[in-house]
């Protein structure tokens, strides 16, 4: 095997393999779009819902942001508390350290959290802030996890800061807890975040075929089910490739071994739950999973009858990031939708061949570019539909176009077969809509008048 | 009367915004127009994000996507390099440069930058100006502000001396500050021309966050007052400010024109309006038009039927500064108890309230609205408010729970009447589900 590079060290930062492009190219001024690196921090760590989430800087870094993601919670909810150090201009001129120590002490007596998280932001991070020493003191001296994530917006893209999380995970919480003796060991699902109560569906799935959740990394999570991770027998990396960094660790550090999977579209997760099953060694349980995916299928493919009549031949434009672009065309296929163009300016090497491996070669990729450039994708090749983030939703509205929305904001799941259903049904609604039929016909007094003769 | 602070070294629940956003609100009003956030990535990412959420609408928006080593070396070529892209590819008609915290602390000059680029392009035509913004002071209000009088003044300075002014007494400027909805902006344009003036709404965000269905995708903002009618607004008679964070913008055009301003605090309930259409009727020489006479009767009318709804009643408020005046005069003319008010921060106006008023977060309000009725805030509340049992009324920024909240009036009697109508709704309901509880639990 060749040496690693160090080139390739950094790409797994963005999740690519590959050398030839350019891993975590430098967002272009004026033309940048999409989060920084303590937006992806906090994605991936917001989902512990019984932790408090500190972040560390001036209000913006928290007060723009608080609420604004799609993880849903099954109990406790001190995850969705908006704490800031709320810093002022007195504190960046004397240092901030002082007020974060109070706040941290605060937020413990007041709320008695398992673990508290804090996020270093820019200005923090510029004046040289001791994150580090003030959390592993104010750990000690409180008896609880008192953890620093270091991914201030600054270093890079949102991915950067999904890895920047998982390694703050690996340094300070995975192997500092053992689960209760008899607790049933199984899977890790890692990077899958319970946006519109997927995890839910997931794990209704799993636990049908007998196979258990060891700790979700980290979608509706207890902080304490993360300190265990180490004792799973498997790690299932959903969709992020910005923690396979994390799956490899753990492979390398515990024995764990890993597979890339995605539960969106019957077939995937069919895969996934074999995958699962067969990596856990165990006879019995891949018997179970044959069992369960056979009959989810078959049912499936019932219920999806009368909307694959609608749906096929329907051209879709799809626009999301990273795994997302090739794991939902596999849903989309199994629905008889025809991807016509496809964003690929997050995906690696490693996506795109999965993309192609999947789509026509009629199919347009669309490297970059934002709204207009899908606008015109859409156009050119006469999509019915646009499938992509929330960020463009309102974009798509103007022009009319029948749109979903596949991104974190979102409010429906479209995980396991139950989602698969469930996009079906939302893809024909969207279509069967009135509303574009009376948008796009012009008030009385603007007809011209039809011609007639005298 | 004063201004209280709960000791407590965290923010818990913010309601601060930070201030950048408060510049990419205003320069949404204005048509063919670039907000370009001078920081990381996420500075300008969570204000479109968020604004996308309130108003439903794309949002324009740029960065100069600043990373760790722009910032020690040089920030400012990023900036130049936005520049440029944005000029050269969407030709905006004005380009405001908002800077952050981040260029803030590291003292990254882009005032000197951006004076040397306009002489260097030659940037004839357009308007382009900078504002400092750094988000450990103010919130949105104070951004909004900032950047109006940023505008105003770079307005001035590019016409205001050319030569002598010919004032235009029927034209009216008017400042709508941070906390009106597009449909409150279109209410205040329509009263004001009601009176027979030509209204120019610096900015005007009635006619680019309101929804319409212009065709055609562009990046910049699509509505909005043109820059040409922002330059006319320069002859105007008279300028009106609706909230007291816009009485320095209206300053400025006193200072530099002798354009005469009268500034309105609030605009919300009997009073508030009265004292407008009474102000515009001297002021013309016209008289109130029919239909405001026949709104105030509706008002009073409603705020009659509405009385027992409200009475023995209480309730906690927590908005931003100019809004938490106007909303609470209102409030003192429906009879609620007023419990707390919070406020983002501290301005002249909240320090002056003959109520008492906190600087605080929605954790505030939640231990000092302990037992209200009513809450009004942002939909951040949302979960407080259910915490203390009280009715949820959403107001101010970011809303998200209900549809159309930017186009809900509340200026004017109409407005009253809609929000008292509200109001009053939703502590009917409240009672109700309380009575059917305890039937239940019995």
């Amino acid at each position: 095997m060749d040496p690693v590079r160090k080139d390739e060290f950094d790409s797994e930062a963005c999740g690519s393999l590959s050398p030839k492009s350019k891993p975590c190219p430098r967002p272009k001024p004026g033309e940048a779009a999409g989060g920084c690196s303590f937006d992806g921090a906090q994605i991936t760590l917001l989902p512990i819902m019984d932790a408090a989430h500190l972040v560390h800087g001036p209000i913006a870094c928290a007060g723009n942001s608080w609420e604004s993601r799609g993880a849903l919670s099954s109990g406790p909810s001190l995850s969705q508390y908006g704490f800031a150090t709320d810093l002022n201009d007195s504190d960046i001129i004397f240092g901030g350290e002082k007020k974060l120590k109070e706040s941290i002490d605060y937020i413990a007596g007041r709320f008695a959290p398992p673990a508290i998280f804090v996020y270093s932001t820019c200005v923090t991070a510029l004046i040289g802030e001791d994150m580090d020493a003030v959390c592993k003191e104010a750990g000690e001296r409180l008896h609880i996890p008192v953890i620093p994530v270091n991914s201030p917006g600054f270093v890079g893209s949102k991915n950067l800061g999904n890895r920047l999380a998982g390694d703050a995970l690996l340094q300070y919480v995975i192997g500092t807890g053992e689960p209760e003796p008899g607790t049933p060991l199984g899977v890790n699902l890692i990077g899958e975040y319970n946006i519109a109560g997927e995890m839910w569906d997931i794990e209704k799935l799993m636990n049908s075929a007998g196979i258990a959740v060891t700790s979700r990394i980290t979608g509706d999570a207890r902080y304490k089910e993360i300190t265990w991770a180490h004792r799973a027998k498997v790690n299932m990396v959903v969709c992020s490739r910005a923690l396979l960094g994390l799956a490899k660790e753990m492979e390398s550090r515990y024995g764990i071994p890993y597979f890339e999977g995605s539960f969106y579209g019957a077939k995937e997760t069919t895969y996934s739950l074999r995958q699962m099953a067969y990596l856990m060694n165990d006879r019995e349980m891949e018997r179970r999973v044959d069992r369960l995916t056979e009959r989810e299928e078959s049912r499936l493919a019932m219920d999806l009858r009368p909307y694959r009549k609608l749906l096929k031949g329907k051209k879709a434009v799809l626009y999301t990031g990273g795994v997302k672009s090739w794991s939902v065309i596999s849903a989309l296929k199994e629905l008889g939708v025809q991807v016509v163009g496809v964003g690929t300016n997050k995906s690696t090497e490693d996506d795109v061949r999965r993309i192609a491996d999947r789509v026509g070669d009629d199919t347009e990729y669309i490297p970059e570019g934002g709204a207009s450039r899908i606008l015109k994708t859409v156009r050119e090749r006469k999509a019915d539909i646009m499938i992509a983030g929330g960020r463009n939703m309102y974009v798509a509205m103007k022009e009319q176009i029948p749109f979903i929305d596949i991104n974190q904001e979102r409010h429906k799941a479209y995980a396991g077969y139950e989602g698969l259903l469930r996009l079906a049904k939302e893809l024909t609604y969207s279509l069967a809509n009135p509303i574009w039929k009376l948008a796009s016909s012009p008030a009385p007094w603007d007809k011209e008048a039809p011609p007639y003769d005298r | 009367m004063t201004v209280n602070r709960r000791k407590k070294p965290a923010s818990v629940n913010p309601i601060k915004i930070g201030q950048s956003l408060g510049a990419v609100l205003a320069l949404q009003g204005c048509y063919r127009a670039m907000p370009l956030i001078h920081g990381s990535q996420g500075c300008s990412a969570f204000p479109k994000a968020l604004l996308t959420r309130h108003f439903r609408e794309p949002i324009a928006v740029q960065t100069s996507a600043l990373q760790e080593m722009d910032v020690i070396f040089d920030a400012n070529r990023n900036l130049e390099e936005a520049l440029n892209l944005v000029l050269s590819k969407h030709r905006p008609d004005i380009i405001g440069i908002v800077g952050t915290e981040l260029t803030d602390v590291a003292g990254v000059d882009y005032q000197s930058l951006l004076k040397t680029y306009k002489r260097e392009r030659n940037m004839r035509g357009g308007l382009a100006f900078s504002v400092v913004l750094p988000d450990f002071r103010g919130s949105l209000e104070s951004g909004f502000s900032t950047t109006v009088e940023a505008m105003i003044d770079e307005m001035i300075q590019q016409v205001g001396h050319r030569g002598s002014r010919n004032v235009n007494t029927r034209q009216i400027t008017l400042l709508p500050g941070s906390f009106l909805t597009p449909a409150d902006v279109m209410e205040l344009k329509e009263m004001i021309s009601s009176f027979g003036f030509d209204v120019i709404a610096v900015p005007d965000i009635s006619t680019s966050l309101s929804g319409h269905l212009l065709t055609g995708f562009s990046p910049l903002t699509r509505g909005g007052v043109p820059l040409d009618s922002m330059l006319q607004s320069l002859q105007s008679g008279l300028t009106i400010a609706v909230g007291a964070s816009m009485e320095r913008p209206a300053r400025r055009l006193h200072n530099a024109l002798g354009t005469p301003y009268k500034v309105f605090n609030g605009a919300m309930g009997l009073k508030a309006t009265d004292d407008l259409l009474h102000f515009l009727h001297q002021i013309s020489g016209e008289p109130v038009p029919l239909r405001y006479c026949w709104q105030r009767e509706n008002l009073l009318d409603s705020m009659l039927d509405a009385h027992f709804q409200f009475a023995g009643m209480s309730v906690v408020a927590a908005l931003e500064p100019d809004h938490l005046y106007s909303v609470s005069s209102w409030l003192e003319e429906l009879g609620m108890e007023q419990k707390a008010l919070i406020a983002s921060y501290e301005t002249p106006i909240v320090a002056g309230m003959e109520r008492e008023v906190w600087v605080g977060d929605l954790d505030d309000a939640e231990v000092l609205g302990k037992d209200a009725d009513l809450w009004i805030s942002n939909s951040h509340g949302i979960a407080g408010a259910e915490r203390i049992e009280a009715a949820f009324l959403a107001a101010g920024f970011p809303v998200w729970s209900e549809l159309g909240a930017y186009m809900s009036v509340s200026v004017g009697y109409r407005g009253a009447m809609e929000w008292s109508n509200k109001a009053g709704d939703l502590l009917m309901r409240r009672e109700a589900e309380r009575r059917e509880g305890s039937v239940r639990h019995r």
